[in-house]
């Protein structure tokens, strides 16, 4: 009889086999490798630094402010570092508060009470070096139980872009490589959107779409004029449903999902838990082991391969080893690098896979700050429709050096928005004055507002990058990571011409613009870092091949975001998963025919 | 000497056990969580004139604002927090003193309103305590009226939080 989800108590877990898979972390490339790798028959030891924690225990979606004693916030003890903090702070952010817990900004969102035990603590997980606002959550799903849920495919334009202007390197796939995956994820997970035949943006296959507001729709109709395309928020939310998975629901539109920090306690949103590791375990060849901080790749002297990893109890920081054929990171960016580095041993002084020294380096993401907010005058106190209750507004895709002239800066940015009523009024704050007239105006422009901010790719530069800090360590004794990345002068152009755009297209649909800002936010605030271990046909130049193997150990394998060559400027969730689904494809197919 | 206690040093006998029990008080519904009663009137009306009744809705005194406000200051972590509240609320008083000679609940309606356009409407960006404590204050009733029954379903008349079978809204065609 099959054990019951999550398993037995984290220490009574099962080490002594050797696996044929060690998986290092449990979200979106962690999950989908336990998934496709248990679907194939291979025996899956999945670990996770933290807990497991059930969603619909800890996120409840439908509660009113008001029913909830904080309104929705995290205890008072609980602190959620300011955008002020990080600007003028030293590393590390959390030494000498005087709060119990400090955490990254996006515990200073709405509906915090949810994250905040899957948000890590900063006081206990520490870094240093330069400006970076890093947002980590060790759970079983990682931040799959909070994220955007914006999921879109990249194209040519990003995996061929040294090709069109010169700049960096190609990835060693082109779009046609990864296509069939990108379907496979979208059938498997379901993903919301509406087709626009964009060679830029390749359509999914898509589920129902979400639907516009009217100022959206009039600005879908003002951009078409320019050239320029505003689809519905393509949102990795199964909005059909889906047969194959008894673990998620079909989207109801409750818009639960913007009022807390993601989450979904009916799993309409994908998250990692119910979306692949439900399924991995359900094959009956997994196995996970919580509270499981891995701090090393275990090496064979003789062979050079990876022999398995060494972990310490999260709770108890008791030392265990566990042996496994082959070793798939998946920490995300930052962690798998750091991992790499600092499994050092004489074989691999530099760090294991990394001969070409380029771990850690050729650190990209996406560049956020430039905004525009503004109202259609024609909504100004008309009655309210449901306009959040949706699982997204919508997005506006590139269209900045695609076919035509060429901008002063390289590749593009795309703009994420939404628009109408939502619960608590985006105006109310920022609406000047007080009494009879601050409260008519407030309620009558809660429905007219429209906003949009931009996401644009940072170049990959080797010159930005992390390395292990020799004098701090974490809360476990492990040692941390020290930052030296900053945005350069490409991001500055392109954060002015953001700006400049977004404005022309408010103007262009006639909205009234309330604000616009071209200051870019810290380093780090999309939550989509990338590239420290980028992918390669060249071992000189590059961490792992286009399997995600490291070109140096075959059978350790790299699979979350830090291996893309590129940020793009599109949302990385769903090619991460794709990548990795090819990649465990392979390896299996190497598995079977004991080649690793 | 006598043993009798004359009335004189009976009732100065009951006023110190008066003084030495201030918690008593307290448990008897005076005052609240954090501020005292005086205080929390005070919280009360400046919330009710930055989010006051009118036609459409109720406003910050019926949604019971200043006990929320109350409550999130009563459980606040830093002591400094905590006190910035009794001194913003002072600084309201002192410059109610300054400009119309009267505590602030003293003073006319007019009085009221016209000391707290000066602080919402500061004549340059440095911004004196009573300005930086209007921001403060305006921006803990924004969040403590809008999250309320009252002010999501009565005033905002929010649609969502609700089930659908399909998304509301326009087909992008």
């Amino acid at each position: 009889m099959l054990l019951q989800f999550p398993g037995p108590n984290p220490n009574e877990v099962d080490l002594s086999p050797t696996y044929d898979a060690v998986v290092v972390g449990s979200g979106a490339a962690g999950g989908m490798a336990a998934y496709v790798l248990t679907t194939h028959g291979f025996k899956v030891l999945l670990l996770e630094a933290g807990k497991y924690q059930d969603t619909s225990k800890i996120l409840h979606s439908m509660e009113w402010p008001y029913d909830h004693p904080r309104r929705g916030r995290m205890p008072s003890d609980h602190h959620a570092l300011t955008l002020n903090e990080y600007n003028v702070r030293d590393l590390p952010y959390a030494q000498n508060s005087p709060y119990n817990k400090v955490q990254s900004y996006v515990q200073g969102w709405s509906g915090t009470d949810y994250s905040k035990t899957l948000v890590v603590d900063e006081k206990q997980n520490p870094y240093t070096g330069t400006r970076y606002a890093w947002v980590r959550a060790r759970a079983v799903g990682g931040k799959t139980n909070i994220w955007g849920r914006l999921a879109l495919r990249l194209s040519d334009y990003d995996f061929k872009a040294k090709d069109r202007d010169g700049y960096g390197e190609n990835w060693p796939i082109s779009y046609a490589d990864i296509e069939p995956y990108y379907d496979k994820v979208d059938l498997y997970l379901g993903i919301s959107g509406h087709p626009e035949h964009l060679p830029y943006l390749p359509d999914s296959k898509f589920q129902r779409p979400v639907k516009l507001t009217y100022s959206e729709m009039h600005l879908r109709e003002t951009l078409k004029g320019m050239g320029r395309v505003l689809t519905p928020y393509r949102a990795g939310v199964t909005t059909d449903g889906l047969k194959h998975n008894k673990y998620r629901s079909r989207c109801y539109g409750r818009g639960a999902c913007d009022r807390h920090v993601g989450g979904c306690d009916i799993h309409a949103a994908f998250d990692s838990p119910t979306g692949l590791i439900r399924p991995a375990w359900d094959t009956g060849n997994l196995t996970m082991r919580t509270n499981a901080t891995v701090y090393e790749v275990t090496v064979d002297k003789d062979s050079g391969k990876a022999t398995g990893v060494s972990f310490l109890d999260s709770e108890t920081k008791k030392s265990y080893q566990v042996k496994a054929k082959t070793v798939i990171l998946a920490a995300s960016t930052l962690e798998s690098a750091r991992l790499l580095l600092l499994s050092k041993s004489s074989l691999y002084p530099n760090g294991i896979g990394n001969s070409s020294g380029h771990v850690g380096h050729n650190f990209c993401e996406h560049m956020m700050g430039p905004s525009v907010s503004g109202f259609m005058k024609e909504l100004v106190g008309k009655p309210k429709t449901n306009d959040d209750g949706r699982p997204g507004g919508f997005y506006v895709p590139r269209f900045r050096n695609l076919d035509g002239k060429k901008s002063d800066f390289l590749r593009g940015y795309g703009y994420e928005g939404s628009s109408g009523t939502t619960m608590l009024p985006s105006t109310a704050y920022s609406t000047p004055g007080f009494g009879e007239e601050f409260k008519k105006h407030v309620r009558e422009y809660a429905g007219a507002t429209i906003e949009m901010g931009a996401f644009g790719e940072v170049l990959p530069r080797y010159e930005n990058y992390v390395e292990i800090d020799p004098n701090v360590k974490d809360a476990w004794g492990v040692p941390v990571l020290r930052f030296s990345y900053k945005f350069g002068e490409n991001e500055q152009k392109m954060a002015k011409d953001m700006a400049i755009a977004g404005r022309e297209m408010f103007e262009a649909a006639k909205f009234e613009v309330l604000s616009t800002s071209n200051e870019m936010l810290p380093e780090g605030w999309s939550i989509h870092e990338l590239g420290t271990a980028r992918m390669g046909n060249d071992p000189k130049t590059s961490v792992v091949n286009q399997f995600q193997q490291c070109h140096d150990v075959k059978n350790l394998l790299v699979v979350d975001g830090s291996t893309h060559v590129n940020a793009s400027c599109q949302n990385p969730t769903w090619t991460i998963m794709a990548l990795c689904w090819r990649s465990c494809d392979h390896l299996a197919d190497q598995l079977q025919k004991g080649e690793v | 000497m006598s043993t009798h206690l004359d009335r004189r040093d009976l009732l100065k006998l009951l006023s110190a056990t008066a003084l030495a029990m201030p918690l008593q008080l307290k448990a008897a519904g005076i005052d609240k969580l954090y501020f005292t009663a005086d205080e929390f009137a005070l919280l009360d009306v400046l919330t009710e004139h930055i989010i006051p009744r009118d036609k459409h809705s109720p406003g910050a005194h019926d949604a019971e604002v200043a006990a929320y406000i109350d409550r999130a200051v009563a459980e606040s972590f830093l002591p400094e927090e905590k006190q910035s509240w009794n001194k913003g609320l002072a600084e309201i008083d002192r410059l109610s003193i300054e400009t119309h000679k009267r505590p602030f609940l003293k003073t006319s309606k007019s009085e009221q309103v016209a000391l707290l356009k000066k602080l919402a409407e500061p004549d340059d960006d440095s911004k004196t305590d009573g300005e930086k404590f209007f921001q403060k204050l305006k921006s803990a009733a924004v969040f403590g009226y809008y999250t309320t029954s009252i002010g999501i379903h009565q005033d905002i008349e929010y649609q969502g939080n609700i089930i659908q079978e399909q998304f509301a809204g326009y087909d992008a065609v």
